[in-house]
């Protein structure tokens, strides 16, 4: 995989191949969207910010230094954005997380009745909208770190290369964060 | 739950949840949470919100991403850009490439024949340098009516009493001389060429195949 990357990446520097760039982008996709997807609690804003991750991948690919990851380097090209956008909504913050929460929703609420899912599967759904809605309430810093450290499974060092903050950091905002999680979901 | 539980032994759930507990705190922390129910429900509910994230299920970029993606990109750098046109346009490329290749051996041929021989149309009063290159009229000659010479160059020292047309040659009209007609230079490369191209157009783009692409 790393290999792979690596020749990709030297394809793109050298002449701007943009068919290796899409291989890249196949390969990342999924990953970068599902950080968008839980940054931003929504599929439209998810897409957008994932699109936009890759087109910014690409046109600053020059400045990504290779002897680093470069899933950090995309990942934190995600989370900036998605964080950008989430302080933008701020202003009509109250008025948003009801929204928010409610758009968070749909992405479940399609798949649980497109498919006609037998009823227990239905409850997994809503209770992975409802995990997601309170993700999406947390403050943009922490919700970052929580997403990272759980549902990407990154560790404490890759986060605090992603999110440029130091490792301490990065510790107090999962602690945070957990900690709200568990005033909303411990006593489900 | 004690002013001491929320300093000491929430500190210590923290480390106890990052896994970077040390055997004997982490003994510490168990001891306290057999007296201390806060604690333990707090890490109860701790382990809980977690794996209620963790457990969420993971979402895929949904279909045509890639694409769409791709469609959003600014302009590609040239060779890219010319590379991905000749994909999609092939019937203008092999139609470019032909008439360049077709052109150019026009031109090949062309100046084949611009050194070829010289030929004079309308009078024999005259006198051919082959070596040199030019046809003379001597002084003292006259050729009656229009003279035509090719590929050579031009000397008129005697007269013309119609016009001279000269294909591919230059003309030089000495003092004495006199030509009573128009003079006329023909270029013929460009013409030819011309003639030649739109032949081959004719063959390359049938009626109405050209407007389909
Ligand atoms: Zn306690």
């Amino acid at each position: 995989m790393d290999a792979v990357v690596k020749r990709l990446i030297k394809e793109i520097k050298k002449e701007g191949d943009q068919d290796a760039f899409a291989e890249l982008v196949d390969l990342y996709k999924d990953k970068v969207y599902q950080i968008a997807y839980r940054m931003t609690g929504n599929g439209y804003e998810a897409q957008d910010m994932a699109q936009e991750a890759f087109l910014r991948a690409y046109a600053n690919i020059e400045s990504y230094d290779e002897s680093r990851k470069f899933s950090t380097w995309l990942f934190r090209i995600t989370t900036n954005l998605c964080i950008d956008r989430i302080r933008k909504k701020k202003p009509d913050y109250s008025l948003d997380a009801e929204i928010q929460g409610t758009d968070g929703l749909t992405g479940y609420s399609q798949l649980a009745a497109s498919q006609n899912l037998p009823e227990d599967q239905v409850v997994t759904l809503e209770l992975q909208e409802w995990v997601q809605q309170e993700i999406s309430l947390l403050p943009e810093k922490y919700r970052a770190a929580v997403i990272l450290r759980y549902i990407e499974d990154l560790s404490i060092t890759e986060i605090s290369d992603v999110l440029d903050l130091p490792e301490n950091t990065v510790k107090t905002h999962i602690h945070r964060g957990r900690e709200a999680l568990r005033k909303r979901l411990g006593n489900a | 739950m004690t002013m001491s539980c929320e300093n000491r032994y929430e500190i210590l759930l923290d480390k106890y949840l990052d896994g970077e507990i040390n055997q004997e705190d982490r003994l510490e922390l168990f001891e306290h949470m057999e007296t201390c129910e806060d604690c333990a429900a707090r890490l109860r509910e701790l382990k809980k919100a977690v794996m209620l994230v963790q457990s969420s299920s993971h979402i895929s970029a949904p279909d045509g991403f890639t694409e769409s993606v791709m469609n959003s990109l600014p302009n590609q750098k040239k060779r890219v850009t010319w590379k991905k046109w000749s994909r999609q346009h092939p019937f203008f490329v092999a139609a470019s490439l032909f008439i360049i290749l077709m052109v150019s051996s026009l031109f090949s041929v062309w100046n084949e024949q611009a050194g070829g021989d010289i030929s004079v149309q309308g009078s024999r009063n005259v006198a051919i340098d082959e070596d040199a290159g030019t046809v003379t009229i001597p002084e003292g000659e006259t050729v009656e009516g229009d003279l035509t010479v090719r590929n050579a160059k031009v000397e008129v020292e005697g007269e013309i009493t119609g016009s001279l047309t000269v294909i591919n040659g230059e003309k030089y009209l000495a003092s004495a001389g006199d030509v009573a007609g128009d003079i006329e230079e023909v270029d013929q490369v460009l013409e030819w060429v011309w003639y030649h191209t739109k032949q081959i157009a004719g063959d390359v783009f049938p009626a109405g195949r050209e407007s389909k692409d």
